[in-house]
C-alpha cells in the first residue's frame, strides 16, 4: 500500500532548528539568567539508607554569598506531598514529601539545599552542610526485597512489593501438558539511566507583583508539568507559566516534576528572587532517573513444529527508591504487548514491582525496552531446543496479513502492521544461506560469527481508551491551534514540546497539508504553556500521530473557513470545487485547478480588516483551535537483522551489518523519521553493550561519571541500513503511526539473537545484559567448564 | 583561590578585561562573564566533549581549562564559525544529511572537525569515526555525523579545487 499523494507531508525538509544550534545560537535552559539570579544546589545523602537524626548549616549559613539554608521540614510548609494513589488493584498508595524529612533512601537522595549568589559558592556551602544520620540496612536487589524480613523502602507501606498484577487468557496451564516440549528462558536487562546530554535544570521567577510563577525548565510535557507545580505550590493554574527552551536531549527523564525543581520553585517564590538550578552529570547519572533493571522468566508451551501454544511471563521489576509514576506504569506495558508480532491466544503474566535504595526508575526511551528481546529470545530459545530454524519458528507463529485484525490474548488490537513483510524483507536482505556458509568457514578458522533477528511490534500513540482501560488517570488526547494572522502569516500551536528529535519541521508539515500552504511558511509554537493549548505533552511515539495529527485537524477547520471566506470573495455559491493550494486559492473548472487570482493573504486581510465583507454568518478572524484524542492505541512495526563477530580472545563485538525493516505509516517528514532509526538503535546498542548503572553491596552508585557509565562513541557504533515500508493506519489523520522508540527494542533484542547465535558452537548463551567484552569473554572462557553464564553483578 | 583577579582574554579575536575568580573553568566564563552560550557543559569531567573550543587553533575542553591559564591565548568559539553568517561547508553538511539532533554536542564536533578537516582533507570513515569518539552525541548514533564529515571534506576538495 502506498501512502496518499500529499504534497507537505512526506517532504524531505531539512530542519529549522539546525541552523541556531549549528552557530552555538540555540537557547537552552542554563543560557537563560535573569540579573540577580541565585543559584541552588543540594546536599545529598552519601548513605543508600539512613535516618536523619540531624541537620546542622550554621557554617553554610555563615559563608559570605550564601542566602539560605533550607530542609524538607522548610519544604513541607511550602509545598504539598506527592501522593500517587491510582485505582489500580495490586497497586500500593505512595506518598513522598518535597525533601526527606525522617530518612534518606538512595546515595544521592536530596537532604537540603543551599541557595548562594552563585554555584561555586552554593557548593562550597553544601559541602558544610553536617548531617547525621543513622545508617539503615540497603536493600540493593529485588531479591533482597522480596526476601522474608526485609527493611522496608517505604516505611509506610506493609512490604516491598510496591505493584503486583497477574492475568490469564485461555489456559497456559493446560497448553503446558499438551505441549512436545515447555522451554523456560530467563532475561535480565540491567540498570540504566537516560543522561541526555543537557542535565537538567530549572530557572523559577516568581513576579511577586502578580503573584505569578514563570518555571523555565526543559520539559517535555509543559502542561502537565504546570498542573503538578500549581497544586504542589498551593496555586492556581492561572498562576504558572512554565516555558521550555531548547532541550538537550530528555528520553523520557524530562516529563515528571521532580523534587529539584519543586523545591527551587518554592524557593523563588519564597525568596521573591529568580533562582537557577543546574545539576551536574553526577547528579544526573545518580539521582535523577533511572530505568529498566527488569528480570523476565518465560515458559513456551511449544508443539514439534515450533508453533508456540501457551506462553507464562513473570517480570520483576527493581524499582529503585521513589515512584514519580504508578510503579506499574512500564512493567504493565511490556506485558501487554509481550506477544507481539506472534498469534498466542493462551498466555499469562504475572508483573511484580519492588522498591530498592536506588534511585527510582521513570520512562526511558521505550519503557517496554525489554519486551522484543524477550519475545524473540524466547523464540531462538525454542528454535534451539528444537533443533528448528529459528526464521520457521518464527514464520509458524507469526501474523500474516489474513489475521489482521487481531485481538492480543490481552486484549489489545493489532491493526495495519506488517510483521511478516518486514520479516522477509530482512531474511531478503541479508542473504541467510550465504552468511550460513560465510559463519561456517570462518567457525574452521575459530572465529565467532553471528546473526540476530527481532521482530518489533511498537505500542506508539497511547489515546485515552488506553489510560482508561489502564486505571490510570490521564488522557491521552492532544490539543491545537492554527491562526492565519492578518498578513497571511501561519501560526501554530500544539501541546507538545521536542527534545532534539526536530519537531519543527514535521509539524508545520502537518498544519501545510492540512491547510494547503509551503511548510517553510508556517511557524508552530511549542513549550510556552501561555501561548500553546493544554496538551499531553511529548511520551512515547506520540508526537506524529496525536501532535502532527491534532494539527493537521486543525489546520483542516482553519482551511474550511479560508475557503468559505474566499467563496463569497469570489461570489460562487459553495467551497465546492474549491482549494487552498500553496497559499494560492484555486478553482476546479473542467477537471483542472485554476487560479482564481486569491490568495491566502487576501482572504486573511478581508476576515480581519474587512469583516463587514464576509459572507453570512462567518465570524472575523482566521483562528482555529482543535482537540483530538487518537484511538486507544497506535502500532508501528519492524524487523531488526544484525550480523557481528566476537572476538574469541578479547570478547569484544565487532558489527558486520546492521539492518531493519521498519513500517511506521505515513511519515511527516523522512529525514527525521530516519534520524530517530538511527539514533534509538544506537541508544539500544549503546545500552545493550556498555552502558550499566552500578551499585555496591552496601547500595553506592559506582557509575556517577561519563568514564565509568559509558556510553558508546562513534567507533563503536555500526552504520544502520534502512528499509522503509509505509502502510497507513487506517483510524489516524492522515494515517499517521508514529514511532521513535522501537528501534530500542529490536536493537537489544537482535544483538542478543545474534550474540548467542554466535555462541552456539560453545554451548554457552549470553541471559544478561550488558553484553561487555569482559563479559563475553568470561562467557566463552566458561564454555566447557558447566558455567552456564557468568554473575551479572561481578563488575567487569 | 576564590578571590577574584583581573585577567585579559582574547575571544574570537576581541579582547575582553576581566575580573574572575581563578578557580572558575573557561567554559564558565565563556558562557557567564561573556555570554558566549553555544560552548555546552556536558559533564564538567573531561568526557564528553560538548564544551569543545580552540585554543591557539587546537580542540580542548573548556571545563578543564581555568579561565586564568588563557592570557595570552587565541581562544576560538562556536559563534565565530559561520563568522560572515553562512554556514561553513561542515555545517552546511551536517544540516543537509541530518548530522544534529538536540544540538548539544554540535558546537563541540563542529569545532572538532572544522581543524580536523584541515589536517586531514581526504578522511576515510573509520578515520572520522576515531576522531569522533571524543565528542558523545546522545541524540543521532554518529552515522549521520560522520557522513556530514565525509561529504563536507569532499565539498571542501572541491572547493579546494576549483
Ligand atoms: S563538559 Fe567538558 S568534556 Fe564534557
Ligand atoms: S544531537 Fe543531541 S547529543 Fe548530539
Amino acid at each position: 500500500m502506498t501512502a496518499a499523494p500529499f504534497t507537505q507531508i512526506g517532504r524531505a525538509l531539512p530542519r529549522k532548528e539546525d541552523a541556531r544550534f549549528l552557530t552555538g545560537a540555540g537557547r537552552y535552559l542554563d543560557d537563560i539568567a535573569p540579573k540577580g539570579t541565585l543559584t541552588a544546589s543540594f546536599v545529598r545523602a552519601p548513605h543508600a539508607h539512613a535516618r536523619i537524626l540531624a541537620i546542622n548549616a550554621e557554617a553554610a549559613r555563615a559563608l559570605p554569598g550564601v542566602v539560605g539554608v533550607f530542609t524538607g521540614k522548610d519544604l513541607a510548609l511550602w509545598t504539598t506531598n506527592l501522593r500517587l494513589a491510582p485505582p489500580i488493584e495490586g497497586l500500593h498508595p505512595v506518598e513522598m514529601t518535597t525533601l526527606p524529612i525522617d530518612k534518606v533512601r538512595f546515595h544521592g537522595d536530596p537532604v537540603a539545599v543551599v541557595v548562594a549568589r552563585d554555584r561555586y559558592l552554593a557548593e562550597d556551602a553544601a559541602e558544610l552542610v553536617d548531617v547525621t544520620y543513622e545508617v539503615l540496612p540497603a536493600i540493593t536487589s529485588a531479591a533482597a526485597a522480596l526476601a522474608e524480613g526485609a527493611a522496608l523502602v517505604d516505611d509506610a507501606l506493609p512490604d516491598n512489593l510496591v505493584s503486583h498484577q497477574s492475568f490469564s487468557a485461555g489456559n497456559p496451564l493446560a497448553r503446558q501438558t499438551e505441549a512436545a516440549r515447555v522451554v523456560e528462558t530467563q532475561f535480565d536487562l540491567h540498570r540504566h539511566t537516560h543522561a541526555p546530554m543537557e542535565t537538567r535544570g530549572c530557572l523559577a521567577d516568581w513576579d511577586r507583583g502578580r503573584e505569578h510563577l514563570i518555571m523555565h525548565i526543559g520539559t517535555q510535557a509543559p502542561h502537565p508539568m504546570r498542573s503538578a507545580l500549581a497544586s504542589r505550590l498551593g496555586l492556581s493554574e492561572n498562576q504558572v507559566t512554565v516555558i521550555s527552551p531548547d532541550i538537550g536531549g530528555a528520553f523520557g527523564q524530562k516529563i515528571a516534576l521532580y523534587r529539584e525543581e519543586l523545591t527551587v520553585a518554592a524557593l523563588a517564590r519564597h525568596l521573591a528572587r529568580p533562582v537557577h538550578w543546574r545539576e551536574d552529570r553526577l547528579e544526573n547519572l545518580t539521582a535523577a532517573s533511572h530505568a529498566r533493571e527488569t528480570r523476565c522468566v518465560t515458559r513456551a508451551a511449544v508443539r514439534a513444529d515450533g508453533r508456540i501454544l501457551g506462553l507464562e511471563l513473570k517480570l520483576t521489576e527493581d524499582f529503585g527508591a521513589y515512584c514519580f509514576y504508578p510503579a506499574n506504569y512500564m512493567a504493565r506495558v511490556i506485558a501487554m504487548i509481550l506477544t507481539g508480532p506472534y498469534k498466542i491466544a493462551d498466555y499469562a503474566f504475572d508483573v511484580k514491582v519492588v522498591l530498592t535504595n536506588k534511585c527510582g526508575n521513570g520512562p526511558m526511551r521505550a519503557p517496554m525496552a525489554i519486551t522484543s528481546w524477550v519475545m524473540e529470545g524466547t523464540i531462538d530459545a525454542v528454535a534451539h531446543a528444537l533443533r528448528l530454524d529459528p526464521l520457521d519458528v518464527r514464520r509458524v507463529n507469526a501474523l500474516g496479513p489474513a489475521d489482521l485484525p487481531y485481538r492480543m490474548a490481552t486484549g489489545e488490537l493489532l491493526e495495519d502492521i506488517t510483521p511478516l513483510e518486514t520479516l522477509e524483507a530482512v531474511v531478503a536482505a541479508v542473504g541467510v544461506p550465504e552468511f550460513r556458509a560465510r559463519q561456517k568457514a570462518a567457525l574452521a578458522e575459530g572465529r565467532l560469527l553471528g546473526l540476530g533477528f527481532c521482530s518489533v511490534v511498537e505500542s506508539t500513540t497511547y489515546g485515552s481508551g488506553f489510560y482508561k482501560a489502564a486505571g490510570i488517570p490521564g488522557s491521552g488526547h492532544e490539543a491545537a491551534w492554527v491562526r492565519i494572522e492578518p498578513s497571511g502569516a501561519v501560526n501554530a500551536s500544539v501541546g507538545l514540546m521536542g527534545s532534539g528529535q526536530g519537531y519543527e519541521s514535521p509539524l508545520a508539515q502537518a498544519v501545510a497539508e492540512g491547510l494547503g500552504v509551503m511548510a517553510e511558511d508556517v511557524n508552530v509554537h511549542m513549550g510556552n504553556t501561555d501561548v500553546a493549548p493544554y496538551g499531553m505533552g511529548s511520551r512515547g511515539g506520540r508526537g506524529a500521530t496525536a501532535g502532527g495529527g491534532t494539527l493537521f485537524l486543525c489546520a483542516q477547520k482553519a482551511r474550511d473557513k479560508v475557503l468559505a471566506i474566499a467563496a463569497g470573495m469570489l461570489q460562487i455559491n459553495d467551497t465546492e470545487g474549491l482549494r487552498l493550494f500553496e497559499g494560492r486559492v484555486e478553482l476546479m473548472r473542467g477537471g483542472a485547478w485554476e487560479p482564481t487570482g486569491l490568495t491566502l493573504a487576501d482572504v486573511a486581510k478581508c476576515a480581519y480588516l474587512d469583516p463587514t465583507n464576509l459572507p453570512e454568518g462567518v465570524d472575523p478572524g482566521l483562528d482555529a483551535s482543535l482537540t483530538y484524542d487518537p484511538p486507544p492505541m497506535t502500532y508501528s512495526n519492524a524487523t531488526h537483522a544484525c550480523e557481528i563477530e566476537i572476538d574469541r580472545a578479547t570478547g569484544a563485538l565487532r558489527f558486520d551489518r546492521y539492518l531493519v525493516a521498519e513500517d511506521c505509516g505515513t511519515v511527516l517528514n523522512p529525514i527525521v523519521v530516519q534520524g530517530q532509526q538511527q539514533g534509538a538503535v544506537a541508544m539500544g546498542l549503546s545500552g545493550a553493550l556498555y552502558e550499566e548503572v552500578i551499585y555496591d553491596a552496601t547500595g553506592q552508585n559506582l557509575t556517577a561519571t561519563l568514564a565509568d557509565y559509558t556510553i558508546a562513541s562513534a567507533v563503536e557504533m555500526p552504520n544502520i541500513e534502512l528499509i522503509a515500508m509505509h502502510t497507513p493506519n487506517r483510524r489516524t489523520p492522515a494515517g499517521i503511526k508514529g514511532m521513535a522508540e522501537g528501534g530500542i527494542m529490536g536493537a537489544i533484542g537482535v544483538i542478543a539473537g545474534a550474540v548467542n547465535d554466535a555462541l552456539v558452537p560453545l554451548g554457552v548463551s549470553a541471559q544478561a545484559m550488558p553484553f561487555t567484552p569482559p563479559r563475553l569473554r568470561a562467557l566463552i572462557r566458561s564454555a566447557g567448564s558447566g558455567a552456564p553464564d557468568i554473575p551479572r553483578k561481578e563488575r567487569p | 583561590m576564590t578571590e577574584p583577579v583581573s585577567i585579559s582574554l582574547t575571544v574570537n579575536g576581541a579582547t575582553h578585561d576581566l575580573v574572575v575568580a581563578p578557580r572558575k573553568t573557561l567554559a564558565d566564563v565563556l558562557r557567564e562573564d561573556l555570554g558566549l552560550t553555544g560552548t555546552h557543559v556536558g559533564c564538567e569531567h573531561g568526557v564528553c566533549g560538548a564544551c569543545t573550543i580552540l585554543i591557539d587553533g587546537a580542540p580542548a575542553r573548556a571545563c578543564l581549562t581555568y579561565a586564568v591559564q588563557m592570557e595570552g591565548h587565541e581562544l576560538t568559539t562556536i559563534e565565530a564559525v559561520a563568522k560572515s553568517g553562512e554556514l561553513t561547508p561542515l555545517q552546511r553538511a551536517l544540516t543537509q544529511v541530518h548530522g544534529l539532533q538536540c544540538g548539544f554536542c554540535t558546537p563541540g564536533i563542529v569545532l572538532t572537525f572544522e581543524v580536523w578537516l584541515r589536517d586531514n582533507p581526504d578522511p576515510d570513515e573509520a578515520g572520522v569515526r576515531e576522531a569522533l569518539s571524543g565528542n558523545i552525541c546522545r541524540c543521532t548514533g554518529y552515522q549521520n555525523i560522520v557522513k556530514a564529515v565525509l561529504a563536507a571534506a569532499a565539498e571542501m576538495r572541491r572547493g579546494a579545487g576549483a
